[in-house]
């Protein structure tokens, strides 16, 4: 039916199917901007349009409903390309980071800004109330509003500065807006949604309703034979070979041990077969119509099943080894039935018994440093899985060009894309293409090949172009989660409570596929340990295959539950020995100078080598928080704005007795990069009007990692942002990178730019000496785009224009490399204040700093940013987040509707990232890494407040009402 | 998958009635928050967009108050002729795009366990005017009055013979001398829907609570009334908080699920009647009707 209706100011009349939702209809229009995150639930915000000038879900209206209406979306904010206020100010205040909610929270804080010029944070979380953001932990909202508000009473506001750093450079240390920052705000066409042809054909999943299965039969045949249908992939005519979906460096720590379809299903959710077809409704009905007979097996439902004699083996195909064997005593051999499992280098794994890796070590003698100790506790800690969510589920967008397969990707690793995807289909590397795409959250969900091997094998198998998008149901799933641990800490001191013994006992959950099965369980125990000094130290780690969701990378990298379980039983001892917490943290911790000699056993599958620590900041950053939360006086009894934090007045119970107040503080750290592992490379080249294009490997998931490199690029060269622009992640057109994953972006692609800006800079230099006839060690580059001598001067452009013209040698490019064997470690504290209700178990965040030594920041408020963020997704993981599943297997809660992440409302009152600078002698301008680090504080240091609080100490996260409740008795 | 296959869009009850009587399979589609939402779900084939056909108005009539079903949750809450337990349960769903669609109708006709209105309205002796297509000459629009727990009940026990007079056009809440009453719920984050809610009203005569009406949701697969536990309390003085939670403990029969387990349940429910029962005391004291402000300052019913 034809609807008319007004949008953006314009009467349109469109023929709609009365069943097409107003998102859809807006989308199929080309609005792209607004977006789509929970399918229809109406969780997430993200399809928000105003309607009539109020705020609602577009995906809950049908398109027809607009009849006679007023529809906004976010492109009426804006002039052409010209910014709106709102849009400005979500620039201003770092809003924007993977840019994917940002039109929805520009519409929202429009309509409250109509309505209320001058709103209080009670007024802007209401309104940010319906829109969800996993990137920047909302804080950043509240300033954004605020500046905005100021703008629209005052158009010549101007925000003032926020902190700066070295104060000797332009750039570097400044808050310069992010270079991608103004298109998402005015919701351009960024994300790999945005470009499908319209002759794309549409990629559906059948995914295993069983958590453990032989596929005894499948009958795709009625499927292949329906309308629309291009082709039908299963384990009967997909590419016979097992790879890893890991996007880690070659070779990987992590077993070939899937397919990319498998004769056993191994989780619920496992891919059974796919259709593609022209449009989605085909694909669907033909999902429909395979047939499968399923021979069901016992499923693997936890560590201590997997673990357990006779237990079911989730692998029990033939093991082999491509560098070294198998360790003495385990089976490789296959029952003839199951795919292969090949690790690139042993693991201590023994597949036919689940462990799908192993690793022990330690330095000193452990036995002995118990034996001294005057006192030993032992604590078992358990982290649940929790999903990555990023807004944009995992996407893939594959066609044929030129006779190569062109993938556009929203991943974290475009190179491991193209080596892992060319492997799973057997093509040779040079005929993939990877175009990373702006990501809309990664969080370690996309360093996994998730969707690229099968939409890329469909692409050039059939030479239809292959969109493929999961649903948020499949996103929780048949993505990535992190890790199930149980973590036994066992620890020794002496009275005065210093350290004798550090025991870590580390069982994972690798899920049904072994992806991240050693780094990520390991990495909870090199984030952890080298924070404390301890002469005896030993650590266990194992990792279980289950019939459970896949585990992988998630933002942190198993560092949150290594630091929550040894933390917290850091605190649960000094309680013991009746030491104050921090000062047992004090007695233990590293601080400048020190030798780490842990870091002996941790050597990333190296030989590790023990560190002496050069600055660490570590001491600065828990003096402020003392004094911030003026820990040494008796800690306030509830005061009121402790049990404000609920989203309405009404909310507060009557007897504000019943909540009591809780300190808790931590020491975090995490590194930069893998040094001795990794590389990334950049490439600068001078245009002939002066600009410079930087080629960056560096896949910036929102991060804001291709500012870092602009930076470095305008910084060097003497010119301002706007004559940078960034080209990053594509194969084809830039430098190999190794990816966007531990902690690596600034300190490794970041440092590639640095190198590539200095190599252009001295050919720029030497380019100028023989122009100007002076020695180029006497030229300087002068802002903004000059070289000056003693005689004379020239400017850049000439510099690159006679470069390219017959006058020239070479065209102006600098290239840069950067590896390194430097561990640069972030550190951070953490401190925190909760209200816990006694009676009800609720636990409510009045207060949160984070402190954090990030070294230099190169984009202070972008780094803050990321920092509040991480801090947000912890929060999440410590109080609400939990994939909770049934006894068959099957998660229950695939959607935000029992899934609950932090909204606005759930931001700590108070809460403040401070940034405690302390140079890098190898990162960019002395940086160190940023984000992952954040999310190690949370879980521990809201347990310790809790147990300030209450007295009862929770130890598996999420510490939700009822487990506060059990551990307090109560329950 | 099943999608829309036809929508109307009558502008006045007559013509929504009309509608229905042409295509007596139709459902009635008011905020979509629930009958549109989740894109893999089924949706009727037929829907009557009531947007246009409902009142929307709240307004004092005498001893009533008279709630538009097609208020939205927003207009509920912003209203100033509603009671604070009122506004309270509308603000509760905290989502504000949905509060800007979801509507009253909608929301009862829904009659979902986790509905925030339902108890606070039930325990109000709210009645509900719904409309029937089998309108007659004597009574053009249908529309019959019933209270609203057995028009619930009726609904959800023989919903076909039920359909007749499914659509709710206003709700009528009395205004009752000396009536205390309050909302409470529990939720595990902000944006969450009334895990468990309880709405409380009563009155103090002599010393004791006097007509007291207790609906819970959370508690069962639809929000209702709870007789056993008003039973405890009727015609006594309130005990303290913990003496009526040992009480309303033993007699909660809730189900464990993903929410939570029927244990924390049983023991959050019995918490909440107590703080419904006695903040109820707390916000309206002896003066309900007076004017005067409660001690939140804000103005009371």
């Amino acid at each position: 039916m034809v609807t008319t209706f007004k949008l953006n100011g314009k009467t349109v009349a469109w023929e709609l199917d009365p069943g097409l939702s107003l998102r859809d209809a807006l989308r199929a229009k080309g609005v792209i901007s607004v977006r789509n995150g929970c399918d229809g639930e109406g969780s997430c915000g993200l399809c928000a349009v105003l309607l009539d000038g109020r705020s609602v879900n577009s995906c809950q209206l049908l398109a027809v409903q607009a009849a006679g209406r007023d529809v906004r979306t976010v492109e009426s904010l804006s002039k052409g390309r010209e910014l709106g206020i709102v849009q400005r100010a979500l620039v201003d205040a770092a809003c924007v980071q993977c840019g994917y909610c940002t039109p929805a929270v520009a519409l929202a804080i429009e309509e409250l800004l109509r309505r209320d010029k001058n709103p209080s944070r009670e007024a802007i979380a209401d309104a940010l109330s319906s829109t969800m953001c996993r990137c920047t932990g909302y804080e950043q909202f509240f300033d954004a509003v605020r500046i905005a508000s100021k703008r629209l009473a005052d158009p010549s506001y101007a925000e003032p500065a926020g902190p700066e750093f070295r104060p000797d450079l332009r750039h570097i240390g400044k808050d310069r807006d992010k270079v991608d920052a103004a298109r998402l705000a005015l919701g351009e066409r960024a994300f790999v949604e945005d470009r499908v042809d319209a002759d794309a054909c549409h990629l559906k999943m059948l995914h295993s309703p069983h958590a453990h299965a032989w596929i005894k039969a499948i009958d795709a045949s009625a499927a292949e034979a329906m309308p629309g249908v291009v082709a039908v992939l299963t384990h009967l005519n997909c590419p016979d070979q097992v790879y890893t979906t890991a996007g880690q460096g070659f070779p990987e720590p992590s077993p070939y041990d899937q397919r990319m379809f498998s004769k056993k299903v191994r989780h619920v959710g496992d891919r059974v077969a796919a259709v593609l077809a022209e449009t989605p409704a085909e694909a669907q009905a033909a999902l429909e119509a395979i047939v499968v007979e399923y021979e069901t097996l016992k499923p693997v439902l936890s560590i201590a099943e997997a673990k357990a004699p006779g237990a079911p083996i989730v692998h029990s195909g033939a093991v082999s080894y491509v560098v070294g064997g198998p360790p003495e005593g385990t089976s490789v051999e296959g029952d003839g039935r199951d795919d292969p499992v090949v690790y690139q280098f042993p693991l201590h794994s023994d597949p036919h018994r689940n462990l799908a890796a192993s690793a022990a070590d330690g330095i000193g003698d452990i036995e002995a440093g118990f034996a001294d100790a005057d006192l030993v506790i032992e604590r078992k800690y358990k982290g649940n899985r929790v999903q990555c969510t990023p807004m944009e589920p995992h996407v893939v967008y594959a066609r044929i060009d030129s006779g190569r397969l062109v993938l556009r990707a929203s991943t974290q690793v475009p190179w491991h894309v193209r080596r892992i995807v060319a492997r799973a289909i057997g093509i040779p590397e040079n005929k993939v293409r990877v175009i990373k795409e702006r990501v809309g959250g990664g969080f370690g969900a996309k360093q996994d090949i998730v969707v690229e091997d099968v939409a890329g094998y469909l692409a050039w198998k059939t030479g239809r172009p292959v969109f493929f998008r999961y649903d948020r149901e499949k996103e929780f799933i048949a993505s990535r989660t992190r890790h199930v641990m149980e973590i036994e800490v066992k620890l020794g001191a002496k009275r005065d409570g210093r350290l004798t013994a550090i025991q870590m006992r580390l069982d994972a959950d690798t899920g049904p596929y072994g992806q991240h099965c050693l780094t990520v369980p390991m990495n909870a125990i090199s984030k952890s340990l080298p924070l404390l000094l301890c002469d005896n130290v030993r650590f266990e780690v194992k990792s279980y295959y289950t019939n459970l969701s896949p585990a992988g990378a998630y933002q942190g990298y198993g560092a949150p539950k290594g630091s929550f379980a040894l933390q917290t039983c850091l605190a649960e001892l000094a309680a013991e020995l009746g030491i104050e917490q921090l000062e047992m943290i004090e007695r233990n911790r590293v601080r400048s100078g020190t030798r780490i000699e842990i870091l002996r056993s941790l050597g990333e599958g190296r030989a590790g080598t023990a560190v002496t620590l050069g600055e660490c900041g570590l001491g600065d950053m828990l003096a402020r928080g003392k004094a911030a939360f003026a820990w040494d006086l008796a800690k306030e009894q509830a005061p009121s704005h402790a049990v404000s934090a609920s989203p309405k007045a009404s909310e507060i119970p009557y007897a504000q007795g019943d909540w009591k107040i809780g300190r808790g503080a931590v020491i975090i750290q995490q590194g930069s990069g893998l040094p001795g592992l990794d590389a990334a490379n950049a490439e600068l080249r001078l245009l002939a009007d002066g600009t410079l294009l930087m080629l960056s490997g560096g896949a910036d998931l929102g991060t804001g990692l291709d500012t870092v490199t602009a930076k470095a690029a305008a910084e060097i060269l003497g010119l301002d942002m706007e004559d940078v622009e960034v080209v990053s992640g594509d194969t084809d057109v830039t430098p190999f990178d190794k990816g966007a994953y531990a902690s690596s972006g600034t300190y490794f692609s970041g440092n590639a730019a640095v190198r590539a800006a200095e190599d252009l800079r001295d050919k720029v230099l030497a380019a100028a000496a023989a122009v100007l006839g002076e020695d180029a060690g006497r030229l300087k580059i002068a802002h903004r785009g000059r070289v000056v001598g003693e005689r004379g001067e020239v400017s850049l452009a000439r510099l690159a224009h006679m470069s390219i013209q017959g006058e020239g040698h070479h065209e102006l490019v600098g290239f840069g490399n950067f590896k390194t064997e430097h561990a640069a470690f972030p550190y951070g504290a953490h401190f925190v204040q909760a209200a816990v209700n006694e009676r009800t178990g609720e636990v409510r965040l009045s207060k949160y700093y984070a402190y954090q030594d990030c070294g230099t920041p190169i984009n202070p408020a972008l780094a803050v940013g990321q920092i509040y963020g991480g801090v947000m997704k912890a929060v999440g993981h410590s109080l609400y987040e939990e994939m909770i599943y049934d006894e068959t297997g099957r998660c229950v809660n695939p959607r935000f509707l029992d899934y609950k992440i932090p909204s606005i409302l759930e931001v700590p009152e108070d809460f403040r990232v401070e940034l405690m600078p302390v140079a890098d002698e190898v990162g960019p301008f002395g940086g160190k890494s940023v984000s992952e680090i954040a999310l190690n504080g949370a879980a521990p240091a809201i347990s310790i407040a809790i147990h300030d609080a209450v007295g009862a100490w929770v130890r598996e996260w999420p510490f939700t009402p009822e487990r506060v409740l059990r551990a307090m008795g109560k329950l | 998958m099943k999608s829309v296959q036809r929508y109307a869009n009558p502008s006045s009850l007559q013509e929504a009635l009309a509608a229905r009587k042409a295509d007596p399979g139709a459902s009635y589609l008011a905020g979509g928050t629930c009958l549109l939402a989740g894109d893999g779900r089924d949706r009727p084939e037929s829907v009557i967009d009531v947007g246009r056909s409902l009142p929307r108005e709240i307004l004092r009539e005498g001893s009533l108050l008279s709630i538009g079903a097609g208020a939205t949750f927003q207009e509920l809450a912003e209203s100033r002729e509603l009671p604070p337990c009122v506004t309270d349960a509308a603000l509760s769903m905290v989502n504000r795009n949905t509060r800007n669609r979801a509507t009253l109708g909608g929301n009862l006709g829904a009659d979902k366990s986790c509905s925030s209105l339902i108890p606070i309205l039930i325990a109000l002796e709210a009645e509900v005017e719904a409309a029937s297509p089998s309108a007659s000459p004597a009574n053009p629009p249908g529309l019959e009055r019933f209270g609203l727990e057995a028009w619930l009940r009726s609904r959800a026990e023989a919903p076909d013979i039920w359909r007749a007079a499914d659509l709710v056009v206003r709700v009528l809440v009395p205004l009752v001398e000396g009536r205390r009453a309050a909302y409470r719920r529990w939720n595990r984050v902000a944006c969450d829907l009334s895990v468990l809610g309880v709405a409380a009203s009563y009155r103090i005569e002599d010393g004791g609570v006097s007509g007291l009406r207790l609906a819970l949701g959370g508690q069962g697969p639809k929000p209702r009334r709870f007789p056993a536990l008003e039973a405890l309390f009727e015609g006594v003085a309130l005990p303290s908080r913990e003496v009526i939670e040992e009480a309303v403990s033993p007699l909660l029969r809730p189900i464990d699920d993903l929410r939570a387990s029927a244990a924390f349940k049983r023991l959050r429910g019995a918490q909440l009647v107590a703080d419904a029962l006695l903040s109820a005391s707390a916000q309206y004291g002896a003066s309900a009707l007076s004017g005067a402000s409660d001690h939140r300052g804000e103005r009371i019913w």
